[in-house]
């Protein structure tokens, strides 16, 4: 328990902060008040100059004030003969029965005086006109010597302040203060500040920048011009969005199982059988994981487009249409497999063989062995591969937007939705929709599925190997798995041959042009696309790392909301993360659309879940004692990260760092939001020339791609081998 | 690293573990006070889950008491994190860095104090060789014996030359034979510094052979502080009587205490005790206890109890004779046993005890 006196030293400097602050705060807000003033009171004195000395053109004029004075009105004096007496005219008829109710007053009789010794009065008397408070405000007219008074301009002026500004320095003021109050509370109360200010950053961060954009396209999704209002949602789930919706989720059933089976039939053969080149295979089943996206579809669309190399050139089809539900399924699975492939590879080479040993003693036949152990006890993974891939699918935005042709899905809707109808709310809404399937899913692989798996599947993972398969039937294993691999092969091949054609469909001449023309027109794209992606990636591996020691290691409280908070934007599809980053941060108080910023802050918040599972992961390995004599022999928590964890979880950290970066090279859904003439997407480039049919170009730069995203994991493998010894002492 | 040794004070401390999802709190940690003097080697011992650890990491910084002081050297360290203050933690998994060599290890609390190059290299010099691993400095600690991983942990805690030196099980994962000659060692090195030392054990013949005193725990709560022998020659409760050593319990009712000493009644028949403990009361019943070596075999109805031998084990210096009694099975230790007649297996016996030697106890309240 800290000592009252320290409490008592604690609210004192809060205290003592609040009153600067707040003095702070009215200062500038009454700085801002009378300049304001100032400036309306020389707008209104100009208004009146621009009065005519014609009373002909005196209506015209009165009916132009509204335009220079928003939502005010005027009414025209001019003096008669009787010095009690004026002749009045007004913008309109509220404003004329206004004046004879107050023209009666003191306060007018001291505005017309005013006007009279050729002055300005501004009454501090306010009266309700068009629904709102104005402020009434006298201004002579004067001829061109400016010796005779030809008229009286009596403006009803809202009032003016700028509400924007205002609010923005209450709201600075209030942070300030609040931030002082967290930080200086934890300097004095925290045994140990570094943890207490861990933990201060990482709320602001998953506040602001994740649970503010999505609250705000929650928010966003229920105004209609400033109001409540379920317009919005009645739309979206009227007929036409919820067919996209289905369209969606009939992708993700098609995908998900086409992939789950092609995913196990390839964990099968690499891991329980002895078919030959099995790194090969492992390693070409898990390339379309980092491959760009656009790049296989682009593929597809070269070989079986409507002008496709196979289906027009080869085989002449003319009715053929690869765009639509079975070329996405085709697409999808390519893209997706891999995912299915190596959850189920995991669940395989864990499986105590000797299980199936046992099933082969009792004379069960091989394929009765396979059906009655293998298969059981790789359900739960089945099932976790699954839906995986089920999340993924209806999250993919990338090879919809390019072959969806007539065929809707939601991802593609939201994106239309914004950018084509400039309606951000009804994009946000369809998003949200996106999210039901997707968290769905997402929370049944996590709390039910993958836990069983954990159950199920135990034994030690380097159990001899019982050949479970029969010659025949390796055989057939074997032909399918290289057939995919050709496949994948082929679609790779595609796109570089893509690079050397004239004009892929007319002229299948070679030429080195393409190369040339988009490097020239992609320089910018390729240059920011890196440089953001290098940006991102320390910035996501230091923030996964010390938000996985704090999660970890330390408690406090909150601290399940925290972490459910941060692995959010795991399960958020990128187009609404994208579109929720648009509506929360193009208005004050956080103006960031445009900049490069927000693409930065993009990146690290989609990529931190993922660092910060495998930071956790590696974590738990390593005895918490070590920490603990780091800090006992003197090591303060920030000595203790620098020297002891970061070396310790060094596999993780470069992980997540390469992951990060690749992820963020190969990004698309919700940065094509996010992007800005100077700040450009390499994908979103590739995207554009393939829709204007320059598949060359999109070929070269899906290259270009590719190779930054293979050189990245090459480096990323030489980093991390020589630690396979490091994290064998850990675990001892 | 010669440094003036300081002294460690608890407080009332208490340490409360919140009840996680329903279950009721643990008191881990119940109105723990004592002090260990400058110099002073003193263990922690009680069975597992005591809370021996506990107290050990309030010390280190790594708990915070609930409530209670903690102070080092006279300055009150309660609230301080484990890097203000002035300990080092000798871990029951060593706790090394498997990223750094032997001799990185045992710099590490110096690198981080920012201590001279040179300087650190003397002193991680000299302490390597104080614990005989000169010769391992380059080596990575994954590829080191249990003894010496051991022994590097404590070059560690001693290089950076701490008021107090903490001690968790240290020795426990070591085999039978190591975990003496670190015993030896341990003592050896910390007399030799003059280092304050807290060691916490649950092995009672490791807290006798190393302490200067021996503070006994059970559920949290401290039942008795004292040298090796006090404890053992003279324990305050049933559970430390029976913690510490082998004994013989005889329920009895006190009749009037008599100088150090009582008379009480055992089975209708009168017998003397020459020691007995705080607490014991004329008219109340007690426990009297006798460790193997105070007492003695003797012929059918000679003694305070009957009995039948049921096993003899020849132990060289003493023989160790089970006797099956009415109050369960007891053990008479028969010091030099050579010319000596042993009683053979299933002959009827008699025990009496030394009664200088025997001393009542307060029956256990809990
Ligand atoms: N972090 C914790 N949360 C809840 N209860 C705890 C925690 N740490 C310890 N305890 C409880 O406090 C009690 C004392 O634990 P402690 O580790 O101090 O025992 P110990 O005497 O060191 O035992 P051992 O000899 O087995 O190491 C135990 O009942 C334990 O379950
Ligand atoms: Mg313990």
């Amino acid at each position: 328990m800290p000592k009252k006196t320290t409490i008592l030293r604690f609210l004192a400097a809060l205290a003592l902060f609040a009153a600067v602050d707040a003095w702070v705060y009215f200062t500038l807000r009454g700085t801002l008040r009378s300049q304001e003033a100032r400036d309306s009171e020389s707008r209104l004195t100009l208004l009146a100059r621009s009065a005519p000395a014609d009373p002909e053109n005196l209506d015209t004029w009165l009916a132009s004030v509204p335009e220079s004075l928003p939502g005010g009105a005027a009414v025209y004096l001019i003096p008669t003969e009787d010095p009690e007496a004026y002749e009045t005219r007004s913008s309109d008829e509220e404003a004329a029965r206004l004046w004879d109710s107050v023209s009666g007053g003191a306060d007018a009789a001291k505005g017309l005086e005013s006007a009279y010794y050729f002055e300005n009065y501004a009454s501090p008397q306010r009266v309700e006109y068009g629904g709102q408070r104005v402020r009434l405000f006298y201004a002579p007219v004067l001829d061109e010597s400016e010796s005779e008074l030809l008229g009286i301009a009596v403006f009803l002026a809202p009032e003016a302040g700028n509400r924007t500004l205002e609010r923005l320095f209450a709201l600075f003021a209030v942070g300030t203060l609040v931030l002082y109050a967290a930080l200086s509370g934890i300097s004095r109360f925290a045994r140990d500040p570094t943890v207490g200010y861990a933990v201060v950053i990482l709320a602001g961060i998953a506040g602001v920048f994740i649970a503010y954009p999505l609250a705000e396209a929650l928010r966003l999704s229920f105004l209609k011009e400033g109001r409540f209002s379920l317009e919005i949602w009645k739309d979206v789930l009227s007929g036409a969005h919820l067919q996209a919706l289905w369209g969606s989720v009939r992708l993700g059933i098609w995908t998900a199982s086409v992939s789950t089976v092609i995913g196990f039939v390839f964990a099968f053969a690499i891991h329980r059988t002895g078919i030959g080149g099995k790194k090969f295979l492992s390693t070409i089943a898990q390339l379309p994981v980092i491959s760009p996206p656009f790049s296989l579809t682009l593929s597809v669309i070269l070989l079986a487009g409507n002008n496709g190399l196979i289906t027009r050139q080869l085989l002449g089809l003319q009715n053929f249409s690869i765009y639509g539900l079975s070329g996405l399924v085709i697409v999808q699975t390519v893209g997706m497999f891999p995912i299915a492939y190596l959850t189920l590879a995991g669940v395989l080479q864990a499986m105590d063989s000797t299980l199936e040993e046992a099933a082969l003693d009792l004379n069960a036949g091989r394929w009765r062995a396979f059906r009655t152990v293998t298969l059981p006890l790789a359900v739960p993974g089945i099932l976790s591969a699954w839906l995986l891939v089920f999340t993924n699918s209806l999250a993919d935005f990338a090879n919809p937007l390019l072959l969806a042709g007539n065929y809707r899905v939601l991802s593609v809707e939201a994106y239309i939705q914004v950018t084509g109808r400039n309606d951000l709310g009804g994009g946000a809404a369809l998003s949200l929709l996106l999210l039901l399937p997707t968290l769905t899913a997402f929370f049944l692989q996590r709390n039910w599925v993958a836990k069983r798996s954990f159950v199920t599947v135990t034994g030690k993972p380097n159990a001899k190997l019982v050949e479970i398969a029969s010659p025949r039937v390796r055989f057939a294993l074997g032909a399918g798995v290289w057939t995919c691999v050709a496949l994948i092969l082929g679609l790779y091949g595609t796109i570089v041959a893509g690079c050397f054609v004239k004009n892929w469909g007319i002229d299948y001449s070679f030429t080195l042009s393409n190369i040339g023309e988009a490097l020239t027109r992609g320089r910018d794209a390729i240059r920011s696309t890196v440089t953001l992606a290098a940006a991102a990636t320390p910035v996501a591996g230091l923030l996964a790392m010390a938000a996985a020691l704090v999660f970890v290691r330390k408690t406090f409280a909150g601290k399940r909301v925290l972490e459910a908070l941060m692995m959010t934007p795991f399960a958020v599809p990128g187009t609404l993360l994208g579109i929720a980053y648009i509506l929360a941060f193009n208005k004050a108080p956080l103006i960031l659309v445009g900049t490069s910023a927000i693409i930065v802050i993009n990146y690290v918040i989609r990529e931190l879940p993922v660092g910060i599972e495998s930071g956790v992961a590696s974590l738990r390995q390593i005895d918490p004692s070590i920490e603990e004599a780091a800090k006992d022999l003197g090591a303060d928590e920030g000595t203790v990260f620098r020297t002891i964890v970061l070396p310790l979880v060094r596999p993780a950290f470069i992980t997540s760092m390469s992951y990060t970066f690749v992820r963020s090279m190969t990004a698309v859904s919700a940065v094509i939001f996010l992007i800005s003439a100077r700040w450009y997407h390499m994908t979103v480039l590739i995207y554009n020339f393939s829709e204007n049919l320059r598949f060359g170009l999109a070929s070269v730069l899906a290259t270009v791609l590719i190779v930054i995203v293979l050189g990245a994991f090459a480096l990323m493998r030489l980093l991390v081998r020589d630690t396979g010894a490091l994290e064998k002492t850990i675990t001892r | 690293m010669a440094k003036q040794p300081v002294a460690v004070t608890l407080d009332d401390v208490t340490r409360v573990y919140k009840n996680v999802k329903g279950r009721p709190d643990v008191v881990a940690v119940r109105q723990a006070s004592f002090e260990v003097a400058p110099g002073e080697l003193v263990t922690l011992l009680g069975p597992s889950g005591c809370g021996k650890t506990t107290t050990l990491r309030m010390i280190a910084g790594f708990d915070l008491p609930s409530s209670g002081l903690i102070r080092i050297g006279g300055e009150d360290v309660t609230n301080l994190p484990p890097n203000k203050r002035d300990t080092a933690t000798v871990f029951q998994s060593y706790g090394l860095f498997p990223h750094m060599t032997v001799a990185e290890n045992v710099a590490y609390g110096l690198r981080v104090r920012n201590v001279p190059k040179a300087e650190q290299e003397e002193r991680v010099r000299r302490a390597l060789s104080l614990t005989g691993l000169s010769d391992y400095a380059e080596r990575s600690p994954g590829r080191l014996s249990g003894g010496q991983q051991q022994r590097v942990a404590l070059s560690r805690s001693l290089v950076v030359e701490p008021g107090v030196l903490l001690l968790d099980e240290p020795l426990s994962n070591l085999d039978a034979l190591l975990r003496e000659q670190m015993r030896v060692e341990i003592r050896r090195i910390q007399k030799s510094l003059g280092i304050t030392a807290v060691y916490v054990t649950h092995d009672r013949t490791e807290a006798m052979s190393l302490s200067d005193r021996v503070i006994v725990m059970k559920d949290g709560r401290i039942r008795q502080i004292g040298s090796p022998s006090t404890i053992y020659e003279d324990p305050d409760s049933v559970f430390v009587a029976g913690f510490v050593g082998k004994v013989a319990f005889f329920p009895v009712a006190v009749e009037g205490l008599e100088g150090p000493g009582c008379a009480c009644v055992l089975h209708g028949k009168t017998v003397r005790a020459g020691k007995r403990a705080p607490g014991v009361a004329a008219g109340k019943p007690g426990i009297l206890m006798a460790r193997p070596e105070s007492l003695r075999l003797g012929a059918p109805g000679q003694g305070v109890a009957d009995g039948t031998v049921r096993q003899n084990v020849y132990l060289g210096s003493s023989v160790e004779t089970f006797v099956t009694t009415e109050y369960g099975e007891l053990l008479v230790q028969v010091d030099d046993p050579a010319g000596k007649r042993i009683p053979a297996e299933g002959e009827a016996v008699s025990i009496s005890f030394n009664e200088a030697r025997v001393r009542v106890l307060p029956p256990e309240t809990e």
